[in-house]
């Protein structure tokens, strides 16, 4: 073999003198959104503790909990219970999908979820009609419970459903792909959390009465 | 059709014309943790101020039980009182907290910005609006047993939006220290300060919201008639006790603990040797704070009480994380050598108040613990009444105890790092004043407190039936409060000094964590490159290099 030095100039294409790549930002928003969901969980448990004690106090005295005149019906509650399984089961078919890139079906998986939200919010707001509870008027002061929890777990599920638009719309605009979903894997957090809270709420409140 | 190669004069005209950035676009429009920190400082700082007047003002007026002097009535006592409680938690210390945590965590982390600095600046805009309502609403007799309900209801959303705006900046704080730390720099790693901090955010994202929760029914009680009366809505003061009776109170502390140690590492010359011992005893004190309080309410708000199981457990357990907290920097002070400065004497006398107050804080499950004995043995202990505490001042002394010893650790830290927040060194003879004012000031407030919790002096002392030395202890307790007061006056007189350009330019000392490496105060980006980071101690790796490049 002849001694001839090979020039390897051509094959460095990555000068040595480059400083090394900025590290990728760690996942703040998906941190984020895991203490967000804590707080709001929190906040949720700490509501439908004070309905448990209450209710417990005062069936201790031999009163009923539901106040005269109102009825909780059973369809509405688990219809609703069911649109929010569903939902979580799409927003997991999201967040799969975009994983492998499948911008598509993560659209409609987006689409169906956010659909699904809508419906459950429709359905609350149906319910809380026909439950005939008005919040003035009880000695007791157990319309403002039903109220503030049921209205608190409103409002959490359509900040979920603007939440997801969000993520949606960004995953649309490229920003989010199979190599950084962060800002969807956020969002499906915050989802499941939504139906979790919604199970609690719905054996709490609608089930046990 | 005619083409326009040239550029027309008006763009010219209009880049001439464009305002330049004022001082308050940078300030309402700014992202930057520096400046946003500096607001919670600057503002928490005057609100605390103005809390403790209230304090005082309250503290007074218990000094001559034989009618109101200061006051109109008991209805007007009380609004004053619950002002002076609830600015001094949620107005004064918990934003001086959040903004030392704001400006520091992200330079000790080694990262170049808070996450989500817009949504850290939005919290703090958030804050000062809602309190200045809650000032509104407490003027316009809207407290908890205010004749306005209106103005009830204001206070109810106004402290609600509150502690929202502290919550979010605090998911901006640790999402920054769990998220965004330099490469290296592994949890273990971190400050203790910075874990501290982390500790004191976690625990109000998890714990604060509860008291949102309660303040959400406060609301609509409020709204739709539940509380018709002005005495009804007196009930609406067991919401703030949420946050102001132990442990829950304690959450305030923890930053303390963390402060303590930092300065007592900086002052001595010697690291902190123990450092995951000390995190795993801030964890814990964290913890019980946290723990307990979950279970501490009862219906709508917290009664003046300490009977429950979970509380006792937490209120005997929480003194050993926080005595080994001061134990473990205590290391540093014995092997180094200790230099008598105001962050050190500030330091350790938060140190020791915070554990002192933990201590008391026992003392309240005395009369629990006597009545569970009582109830398993089937006996009657006959026990002395002065046990019984609960509902009692003690609890004002406690309160006292506690927020003073944040109040000393505060100022410590103002002291501490004030050149590296304003760019020039705090005056050491203000610090001093200050440090000594504070803790004096503190003890004279919690032992009035607290020994009038002994003569069974009620909490809210209005029409109150009180044996002989409780005035006395009020006065006490005035003195106290008139202290603590004089102190954040000094503070605050002492930071004017230091952003009107006073102090010294000289970097007064240094530590071996991330924040000393950089300009005092830091440049926009905080690092000129990125830190590298192989220890708890990244200056101290990093001189050794130098001395020794092999």
């Amino acid at each position: 073999m002849d001694s001839t030095t090979i020039d390897r100039t051509p094959f460095d294409a990555i000068p040595s003198q480059l400083p090394a790549p900025t590290p990728a930002r760690p996942r703040l928003l998906f941190i984020a959104t895991g203490l967000v969901s804590a707080a709001v969980a929190m906040g949720f448990s700490g509501l439908v503790g004070i309905y448990v004690e209450s209710r417990h106090d005062l069936r201790a005295t031999g009163e009923t909990w539901l106040p005269r005149g109102v009825e909780i019906p059973l369809t509405q509650p688990n219809m609703m219970a069911f649109t929010l399984v569903f939902s979580a089961l799409t927003m997991f078919w999201a967040v799969t999908s975009l994983k492998n890139d499948d911008r598509n079906n993560t659209s409609i998986a987006l689409s169906m979820s956010v659909m699904f939200g809508f419906a459950f919010v429709a359905q609350t707001a149906y319910l809380l009609t026909i439950m005939n509870l008005p919040i003035r008027g009880d000695e007791f002061g157990r319309p403002p419970l039903f109220f503030a929890v049921i209205g608190s777990h409103l409002v959490i599920m359509l900040a979920a459903v603007v939440y997801a638009i969000v993520m949606w719309l960004r995953t649309l605009g490229g920003e989010y792909s199979a190599k950084d979903l962060e800002g969807l894997r956020g969002a499906a957090l915050f989802w499941y959390v939504a139906v979790a809270l919604y199970l609690v709420l719905w054996y709490a409140i609608y089930i046990t009465k | 059709m005619a083409l326009t190669e040239t550029r027309p004069d008006s763009d010219a005209t209009v880049s001439q014309v464009a305002p330049a950035s004022t001082t308050l676009d940078s300030l309402l429009a700014t992202g930057d943790h520096k400046v946003i920190g500096r607001l919670w400082i600057g503002a928490g700082s005057l609100f605390l101020l103005a809390s403790l007047v209230l304090a005082a003002v309250a503290a007074l007026e218990t000094t001559d039980l034989g009618g109101f002097q200061i006051m109109e009535d008991a209805g007007q006592f009380v609004q004053v009182w619950s002002l002076g409680r609830e600015a001094l938690l949620f107005a004064g210390l918990a934003p001086i907290m959040v903004g030392l945590a704001t400006f520091l965590t992200p330079l000790q982390v080694g990262s170049s910005s808070i996450a989500f600095p817009r949504g850290a600046a939005a919290a703090f805009w958030t804050w000062l609006v809602a309190t200045i309502l809650f000032v509104i609403a407490y003027v316009d007799n809207g407290g908890p047993g205010g004749g306005r309900l209106d103005s009830v209801v204001l206070w109810t959303v106004s402290l609600g939006a509150m502690v929202g705006a502290i919550v979010w900046a605090l998911v901006c704080v640790a999402t920054t220290i769990l998220g965004a730390r330099v490469p290296g720099m592994s949890l273990e790693r971190v400050p203790v300060s910075a874990w501290a901090f982390c500790v004191f955010s976690l625990v109000g994202i998890f714990g604060l919201p509860v008291l949102m929760g309660e303040l959400l029914l406060g609301y609509l009680d409020t709204k739709y008639g539940y509380l018709p009366t002005s005495t009804d809505r007196l009930s609406l003061l067991s919401i703030g006790n949420s946050a102001s009776l132990a442990p829950a109170l304690y959450w305030i502390a923890i930053p303390t603990l963390g402060l303590a140690v930092e300065a007592i590492g900086v002052h001595t010359g010697r690291a902190i040797r123990f450092h995951r011992s000390v995190m795993a005893a801030i964890g814990l004190f964290g913890i019980l704070a946290f723990g307990a309080d979950l279970l501490s309410f009862s219906g709508r708000g917290r009664d003046f009480s300490f009977d429950n199981g979970l509380l006792v457990f937490a209120l005997l357990v929480a003194i050993l994380p926080a005595l080994a907290t001061l134990a473990l920097a205590g290391d540093s002070l014995k092997a180094g050598s200790p230099k008598l400065r105001s962050p050190l004497i500030g330091a350790l006398a938060a140190g020791l108040l915070t554990v002192l107050g933990v201590v008391v804080g026992a003392l309240g499950t005395i009369d629990p613990i006597i009545g569970f004995i009582e109830d398993v043995s089937g006996n009657d202990i006959n026990a002395s009444s002065a046990l019984v505490l609960n509902g009692t001042a003690f609890h004002e002394g406690l309160r006292a105890l506690v927020t003073g010893a944040a109040v000393v650790g505060a100022i410590a830290a103002l002291q501490h790092w004030g050149h590296k927040i304003w760019g020039r060194s705090l005056s050491e003879g203000l610090g001093l004043l200050a440090v000594f004012a504070a803790a004096v000031g503190t003890l004279a407030w919690g032992i009035g407190g607290v020994g009038a919790g002994f003569l069974e002096a009620p909490l809210l002392m209005v029409d109150s039936d009180v044996k002989d030395g409780v005035e006395l202890l009020n006065l006490v307790s005035v003195a106290g409060v008139v202290l603590l007061a004089a102190a954040a006056a000094i503070t605050v007189v002492n930071v004017l000094g230091a952003f009107a350009g006073r102090g010294s330019s000289v970097e007064p000392w240094t530590g071996l964590t991330l924040e000393w490496a950089t300009d005092s105060p830091p440049a926009r980006s905080n690092f000129a490159s990125m830190p590298i980071v192989h220890s708890a101690t990244p200056l101290a790796d990093a001189s050794s290099t130098e001395k020794d490049p092999a």
